[in-house]
């Protein structure tokens, strides 16, 4: 190696000033001095623009400033305009990726830039931990931004903003009325009138909650009911009551009054009560609430009134969205009302039909089988159903195929488009013994990788859930590496888009699929590695679970998950225009977002590859 | 008093290995003063001595950056310091910052001046002021390898107020044209720190050179020759 000189040395130390050099070793600031050159541009002067193509360039400003500017059409955006002094660096993203910057970069005085070649720049990337920190976590700030940006368009709405992730502990508002489980009904009932409060807790000496009574109670638990005043309250009271921790999130405790129809959750630490959260607490400011919906849901007598929660189900989604919910939340709370809508609609399809005396059940499959529904995607569903030996299976898929036929068409009218996939398709309403069997065919031969994909994403949403966590366990037995190996490739073979893909779609009216090019990149993937070394029913389970199998880092199996929140995040915002994205609409922070989980995508792949080989 | 006596012409005395570098170094090619900028390589220099009188004083030290393909390679730079017999003294010292003990234990002149010739090749020199680095360059060439160095040099200091006419009246040292455009030095009056701000102040210049159609080195030269003329002729 060519021993520094002074010139070298004095470059590192003037690089040294700023970040991320400053937290880079002396070494790699050598190795990097050595491979600088210096170039100067006068005031105005182009130094990057997109029509250069893919950024082949790293420049330091040594001197000087330099503007970027995003095309006088998009320029509205008051975050795509940028201006960088002595020791900042660009392009980032465009050298990341491959591809062309968004932006023109100009010497907005006369300016020294110390320049990199990409090749050296990626170099620089493997040898230089902080370097490549920096790079990334530049990436997650990005993300961040965006999160706001989205959170901005949303917010128009709400006046004041209430996030889902915050702690019930901070969401209590004091001191919690209790009594003893034996104080008398009319004690209670006058304590409550006094203080005027809606529910009381009733504890043991310690402090233990052992039942909750509401005045929602009070009608048909007591005055309907023609009971005494005198008895003690735990003749009344809902025994056990659902207690959450004070550490749990606002999200946790909406999902549990979702899932059990409850007005109130009880925090509660070490058995001891601390308070109480209401529904009301947690959506005061939403128009429509959710536990307002499961209740609607449950009561619904009608579909005409399903359809209606239907609706109240994407006004939720839309609030939710401008509360800033996590995308990972708002999935599961989404696809968790979706549960209850198919649930109900099942019940009321089975009243008075010849299919509510057998054994099945319904099984969510493909997205929603991992809770990743998003807003009006297909519905992918199935039956599988017992069949006993002496029992002929067509006969009763015979008389399952028309129940499932209607339900199928009410789902289609809340906003779910039919599908082939689903249950009133013969293919896919089949009895234990059947499934086994074509699953089993599937495996051996390995060519219905798509079909078997669907499959394995299974989750029980209404009838006997044992058929289909026996389906379950029996998948992960039946698997072959051989079979294994096949799904990687299948995977393997869709390849992300290489960044001058939106480039290419731009100002050309065409589109990106979203759900084909971006989301099923990471479905399939993490599908693969569950299968390979199991755990996890959603796509982010299966990652982080990868992690700990496949000796995959924390922090990657991190960025594979933001990557993939983000594309689930793009296809929630755009799901009015289908799966099709359209390059044009995207602001350029998206764009390059976009990009960076391509680039993640790429990553995950080359790992899959890796552990197919293995 | 060796250093005397070769002034008077006696032949220095290099050893078989030096004499076969010197050699090569003479049967490159000379270098086309006519190939652009943008595909050519072309070497700053700067230089520090003992003092500022040209007939008396002694090179210390020679600090050079090449710009190849119109741009400045960081590692494409070397500097050197010549091995002295007298150390400089006191206050020429402070100027440069090279002390007694780094002039004692320098690189050897035949040795320094090699590899001086090595790192350049035939590339064509630019300086600022070449009148002072080219006399001491030229005269270590001659005491240390006996080199009758002749090589196109071009001065930027004819160049750039011929190129700015309107800035030549207040812009006459270094410091003037590198405060005129912004340049930095990490190290004034260090002769490799020096011949980078040279160097930028080139890669300044090149704007305005493309506007005059200046695109090569014998450009370049004659640029240099028309302002001379311009100056002498008052």
């Amino acid at each position: 190696m060519v021993t520094p000189n002074s010139l070298i040395l004095a470059t590192a130390d003037q690089l040294a000033r700023f970040a991320p050099f400053d937290s880079m070793e002396r070494e790699h600031l050598i190795w990097l001095a050595l491979r600088l050159r210096l170039d100067y541009y006068a005031r105005g002067e182009v130094v990057l623009g997109p029509e250069a193509g893919p950024a082949e360039i790293f420049y330091i400003i040594k001197q000087g400033a330099i503007h970027g500017e995003q095309d006088v059409a998009r320029a509205q955006d008051a975050n795509d305009w940028l201006e960088l002094h002595e020791g900042e660096c660009f392009p980032l993203g465009a050298l990341l990726s491959r591809r062309a910057v968004a932006s023109t970069y100009r010497a907005g005085q006369d300016t020294f830039c110390f320049e990199l070649a990409a090749a050296d720049f990626r170099e620089l990337l493997k040898r230089s931990e902080a370097f490549h920190d920096f790079c990334t976590r530049r990436l997650a700030n990005l993300l961040e931004q965006s999160k706001q940006v989205i959170q901005a368009e949303y917010a128009k709405s709400s006046s004041e903003q209430q996030s889902m992730s915050s702690t019930l502990a901070s969401l209590i508002r004091g001191d919690p009325v209790t009594c003893a489980p034996e104080t008398p009904l009319r004690q209670v009932l006058g304590t409550m009138h006094r203080l005027a409060i809606g529910s009381m807790v009733a504890v043991d000496a310690h402090g233990k909650p052992l039942g909750i009574f509401t005045l929602h109670d009070l009608l048909h638990r007591v005055v309907l009911a023609g009971i005494s005043l005198d008895v003690p309250f735990h003749a009344v009271m809902s025994p056990d009551p659902e207690t959450l921790p004070p550490h749990a999130l606002a999200h946790d405790a909406a999902l549990t009054m979702a899932r059990r129809g409850f007005r109130h959750i009880l925090v509660a630490e070490n058995g001891r009560l601390q308070g109480l959260i209401s529904e009301k607490d947690l959506f005061s400011l939403q128009r429509v609430g959710l536990r307002q919906i499961s209740g609607a849901i449950r009561g619904a007598d009608h579909l005409d009134k399903l359809k209606h929660s239907a609706n109240d189900i994407r006004q939720l989604a839309h609030n939710m969205l401008a509360q800033g919910v996590a995308t990972e939340q708002f999935t599961q709370i989404i696809s968790t009302l979706n549960d209850l809508l198919t649930r109900r609609t099942i019940e009321l399809e089975l009243r008075d039909d010849p299919a509510a005396v057998l054994s099945f059940c319904w099984l969510a499959l493909d997205a929603e089988g991992r809770m990743e529904q998003t807003l009006g995607s297909d519905q992918h569903n199935g039956i599988v159903f017992t069949a006993h030996e002496d029992e002929d299976a067509e006969a009763i898929r015979a008389v399952l195929l028309p129940f499932a036929k209607r339900v199928n068409l009410a789902l289609a009218q809340y906003g779910f488009p039919l599908s082939t996939t689903m249950a009133s398709n013969a293919q896919w309403c089949l009895s234990l013994q059947e499934w086994k069997h074509t699953c089993a065919g599937w495996i051996a031969r390995g060519d219905a990788l798509d079909q078997a994909a669907i499959f394995f994403d299974l989750r029980p949403v209404a009838g006997a859930d044992s058929l289909a966590m026996d389906l379950r366990a029996w998948q992960t037995t039946a698997i072959s590496p051989r079979f294994l190996g096949q799904m990687a490739a299948h995977a393997l073979r869709n390849a992300p888009p290489h960044g001058s893909v939106l480039d290419f779609f731009a100002g050309k009216g065409g589109t990106l699929d979203i759900e084909c090019n971006g989301s099923a990149l990471f479905v399939d993937a993490a599908r693969v590695f569950s299968l390979a070394a199991g755990g996890g029913h959603t796509t982010l389970e299966r990652l982080r679970a990868s992690c700990q199998a496949l000796g995959v880092s924390t922090q990657d199996a991190q960025a594979w998950c933001d990557a993939f929140l983000f594309i689930q995040l793009l296809r929630l915002r755009l799901h009015r225009e289908g799966h099709g994205v359209d390059p044009d609409k995207l602001n350029g922070l998206d764009k390059r977002i976009l990009r960076e989980a391509f680039r993640q995508a790429r990553k995950l792949q080359a790992r899959l590859a890796q552990v197919v080989r293995e | 008093m060796k250093w005397l006596l070769s002034l008077f012409g006696r032949k220095p005395e290099l050893t078989r290995e030096q004499a076969a570098r010197l050699a090569a170094w003479r049967a490159l090619p000379l270098p086309v003063l006519d190939t652009e900028f943008a595909a050519s390589r072309y070497v700053v220099v700067d230089v520090e001595t003992s003092g500022l009188n040209l007939a008396r004083d002694r090179l210390i030290a020679i600090g050079a950056v090449a710009i190849a393909d119109g741009e400045i390679r960081l590692a494409d730079s070397m500097e050197i310091v010549v091995q002295q017999q007298r150390i400089s003294d006191h206050a020429n010292i402070l100027i440069h910052g090279i002390g007694g003990t780094a002039q004692a234990e320098g690189v050897p002149p035949a040795e320094a001046m090699l590899a001086f010739l090595e790192y350049l090749g035939r590339s064509p020199l630019i300086a600022f002021h070449v009148t002072f680095d080219k006399t001491m360059i030229d005269r270590a060439l001659k005491t240390g390898l006996g080199l009758a160095f002749k090589h196109p040099w071009s001065d930027l200091a004819y160049v750039a107020p011929a190129l700015y006419p309107e800035l030549a009246s207040a812009n006459r040292s270094l410091d003037d044209w590198m405060g005129r455009f912004g340049i930095s030095n990490y190290a004034r009056h260090s002769a490799l720190a020096d011949a980078l701000s040279t160097a930028e102040l080139m890669l300044a210049l090149r704007e305005r050179m493309r506007t005059r159609h200046v695109g090569n080195f014998r450009n370049l030269v004659h640029l240099e020759k028309a302002q001379r003329m311009t100056i002498w002729a008052g």
